[in-house]
């Protein structure tokens, strides 16, 4: 064990900390801060447009290997990385899912024809990616996916049709990965593929959700006949279960590095706030405002612990498991709290539309975490059932 | 000793939850939302046909005459059907405020006399702005206003202030800041009288918020429980796995525990016990904690259903969270409990569960400096 950085490691943080202070700025200044979780829809173009700026500095993709054109950097170097960008307020990353999930996958399960074709778009920022798993009777079930996938003799393509639900940013991608069901026999997690669906075209119609915060970040995605190439399957007809699980294990990975520091953000702005309006006098808060910086620093350690025993080849472990669990139920405890040092003028909106400041924002989205991305529940069950082996829970 | 509620104070619920079920509609809800005055003037007139108004007005002075304990069951309807009119604390604290200094020996007790005819004839409506509360709720519909300066209560023509609206997270609520000043010719209590006049608002209100989330957090376990026996995954319903029965049990057993603390608090005040101050905090504590304990729980079951603008749980949830820091938070409250509670006079223990008469009566308005 040796918990500190390296000479070459502090250099490297010099050198992103320099960079962001002489790029982060100007055009960019608007996006500071905004486009985070609960904003995701928010400023998307300028966020676009800096992906570029931070690709030509090399700032993209940059634990990726050097053949596919990213750094090979270490999990040090993503953790200084996501740091100082944090730190920078750097705002949310549009191109996340193909930095941090496409291109993973790509590279563990992808033909190389599709690293051709879609790593390098990822990497200079300008193609943008978007997840189709959840449908309106696969939430928890996720296996239990209904759309379909039927390969054309004609055209020689796949023609995609069904809904995928909860589809974050579907407005603003330029493709979707679907699972669909291959085998129209099959159920459960056999018989499905992985797909790599352009959403720009007829089959495809997307629809945004209205949240509780009067924001539609999440959409509904209606494939009718939708067109994918016999090239855009990922692996076989029947591996999409196992790709798809392939793919969360990268969720878990070292984008949680990210998350972290815009929590830590959060719980700054929540310390700043109660000392200004005297709510930190009240010992009850204070009491919380300790609790929720030991839950934080022991997540930061958790995730650095899990990331230097392996570096992520994109298997579930058991210690990833307990990650979502307990990083959604703090941050909901961290919106209440948020709610509780406003006070009574935490009902009060900004402006004349329905709009939220950053800390209601985050409390009522932090109310969705333990929902998204398998519930509370399902990650107990998770944990009892992969992690310490206990009986199944019967299904069906 | 009885915790039952009598057979006319059920009959009296059942007949204005019985109106407010069939006219207050989740539909009917989102059209106020988009409407000017964000209310239903009709209901209003048919909830004061019903005697609601005057509830808590002595029947010397053309009330109903009835308690605090009448009308927390009612309070309670309000919540269940999460009604936008401010009902609860009109009749409960600013018409009771209004009758309480009608009936005292006040040089201004003739003028809140006669202004309390008025509301009871329904030709005009009264809200009060406590200093705890930094808005007024629907303060627009009022033509009178009870504002605090100090200890000093000011009845003030609401045409005679500057009305500022604010927004709510709520979109039920329109809530409003009021900049005024005050004047010795609207001032009608001070010193100690006015200290205790909204000393006993504050009870009143915070008994009513606690009334309120009662029966909003009973409506959105309803809610959860139906939604849960009807959305199936791994093909049976989500309510059938013991994760979700639990989540919803836990809101049972919250919520089922703070409804005699509100009875007793309700009771307390009626009787204008030495304890009410802590009854009351106590219930708006263990109110508060069910509601928020029901909202969360009530929408995580939802799964990510919950978390849209169409599933109208969000307007249930929306006013448990606002209300919930209005008449005192929770901070505010726990403070009055052990303020009691380490007072050396305080008496505990056998033959002291429900009175406390030698107990100093305590200064709330201290309290929250």
């Amino acid at each position: 064990m040796k918990l500190d950085f390296s000479p070459q490691d502090e250099s490297f943080r010099q050198e992103i900390a320099n960079w962001l202070a002489n790029n982060l700025c100007g055009e960019f200044d608007i996006i500071c801060g905004r486009g985070g979780p609960g904003d995701q829809h928010s400023l998307v173009e300028e966020r676009k447009a800096w992906e570029q700026k931070l690709y030509k500095g090399g700032w993209t993709c940059i634990g990726w290997p050097t053949e596919f054109g990213g750094r090979d950097a270490s999990i040090e170097q993503q953790v200084i990385f996501n740091e100082e960008y944090a730190r920078a307020q750097g705002p949310g990353r549009a191109g996340h899912i193909g930095e941090t999930l496409v291109g993973p996958t790509l590279i563990a399960f992808g033909s190389q024809s599709q690293k051709d074709r879609y790593l390098p778009g990822i990497l200079k920022g300008e193609t943008f990616w978007c997840q189709g798993y959840s449908e309106p009777n696969a939430g928890s079930d996720l296996a239990n996916v209904k759309t379909k996938a039927v390969f054309d003799e004609t055209s020689q393509q796949w023609q995609i049709t069904g809904q995928k639900v909860w589809t974050s940013l579907a407005r603003e991608s330029d493709y979707c990965f679907v699972i669909a069901r291959t085998d129209l026999k099959s159920t459960g997690h056999r018989g499905l593929g992985f797909f790599l669906v352009p959403i720009d075209q007829p089959g495809v119609t997307v629809r945004p959700i209205k949240q509780l915060t009067g924001t539609s970040e999440f959409n509904e995605v209606f494939f009718d006949n939708a067109e994918c190439l016999d090239d855009d399957l990922v692996g076989e007809s029947g591996d999409g279960w196992k790709v798809a699980m392939g793919l969360l294990g990268f969720e878990r990975g070292v984008s949680t590095l990210g998350q972290q520091m815009l929590f830590q953000n959060e719980l700054d702005e929540v310390i700043s706030l109660a000392k200004t309006n005297g709510s930190a006098r009240n010992p009850q808060i204070r009491q919380r405002i300790a609790e929720a910086h030991i839950g934080l620093k022991i997540m930061r350690y958790n995730s650095l612990r899990i990331l230097s025993s392996e570096q992520g080849d994109g298997q579930l472990q058991k210690e990833a498991m307990i990650y979502k669990l307990y990083w959604s139920s703090w941050h909901r405890n961290l919106g209440k709290l948020a709610m509780d040092v406003m006070g009574p003028e935490g009902e009060l909106l900004q402006g004349k539309s329905y709009e939220l400041n950053s800390l209601q924002s985050m409390y009522l989205f932090s109310r969705a975490d333990t929902i998204y991305g398998g519930t509370n529940q399902i990650q107990r069950n998770l944990i009892a059932e992969r992690a310490l082996g206990m009986p199944r829970e019967p299904r069906g | 000793m009885n915790f039952m509620s009598s057979e006319d104070q059920i009959a009296y619920r059942d007949s204005v939850a019985t109106m407010l079920a069939a006219e207050v509609t989740a539909e009917s809800i989102r059209a106020r939302w988009d409407s000017p005055k964000g209310i239903d003037e009709k209901l209003i007139e048919q909830l004061n046909e019903l005697g609601l108004n005057t509830m808590l007005v002595p029947e010397s002075c053309g009330g109903l005459g009835l308690s605090e304990l009448d009308f927390i069951l009612l309070a309670q309807e309000c919540g269940r059907a999460a009604l936008p009119e401010p009902l609860v604390d009109n009749v409960l604290v600013a018409n009771a405020m209004l009758a309480d200094v009608a009936c005292s020996d006040l040089v201004s007790a003739k003028q809140c006399e006669d202004l309390l005819s008025e509301v009871a004839a329904g030709k005009v409506m009264l809200a009060c702005g406590h200093w705890i509360n930094p808005f007024i709720n629907m303060a627009h519909i009022h033509q009178w206003l009870l504002l605090s300066h100090g200890d000093e209560v000011h009845l003030v023509e609401s045409s005679a202030v500057e009305l500022l609206p604010q927004r709510s997270a709520d979109p039920s609520r329109r809530i409003f800041k009021v900049n005024w000043q005050p004047k010795a010719e609207t001032r009608i209590a001070n010193g100690e009288a006015g200290a205790g006049l909204w000393r006993r608002a504050l009870n009143r209100g915070a008994l009513g918020v606690a009334a309120q989330l009662i029966g909003l957090s009973e409506s959105i376990l309803h809610r959860a429980v139906g939604f849960t026996a009807d959305r199936e995954q791994f093909g049976r319903p989500v309510g059938s796995n013991q994760a979700v029965k639990h989540l919803l049990a836990d809101c049972a057993v919250s919520l089922e525990f703070a409804k005699p603390v509100m009875a007793r608090a309700a009771y307390a005040v009626g009787s204008n016990s030495s304890d009410a101050d802590c009854a009351v905090s106590h219930a708006k504590v263990a109110a508060s904690r069910a509601a928020q304990l029901c909202a969360r729980h009530g929408m995580q079951v939802h799964g990510a259903m919950g978390y849209t603008w169409e599933c109208d749980l969000h307007i249930w949830m929306k006013r448990c969270w606002a209300i919930d820091k209005t008449w005192g938070d929770a901070g505010f409250h726990k403070n009055r409990i052990h303020e009691r509670l380490l007072d050396p006079s305080t008496l505990m223990g056998a033959g002291h569960t429900f009175t406390s008469a030698t107990s100093k009566t305590y200064n709330s308005q201290e309290g929250a400096a």
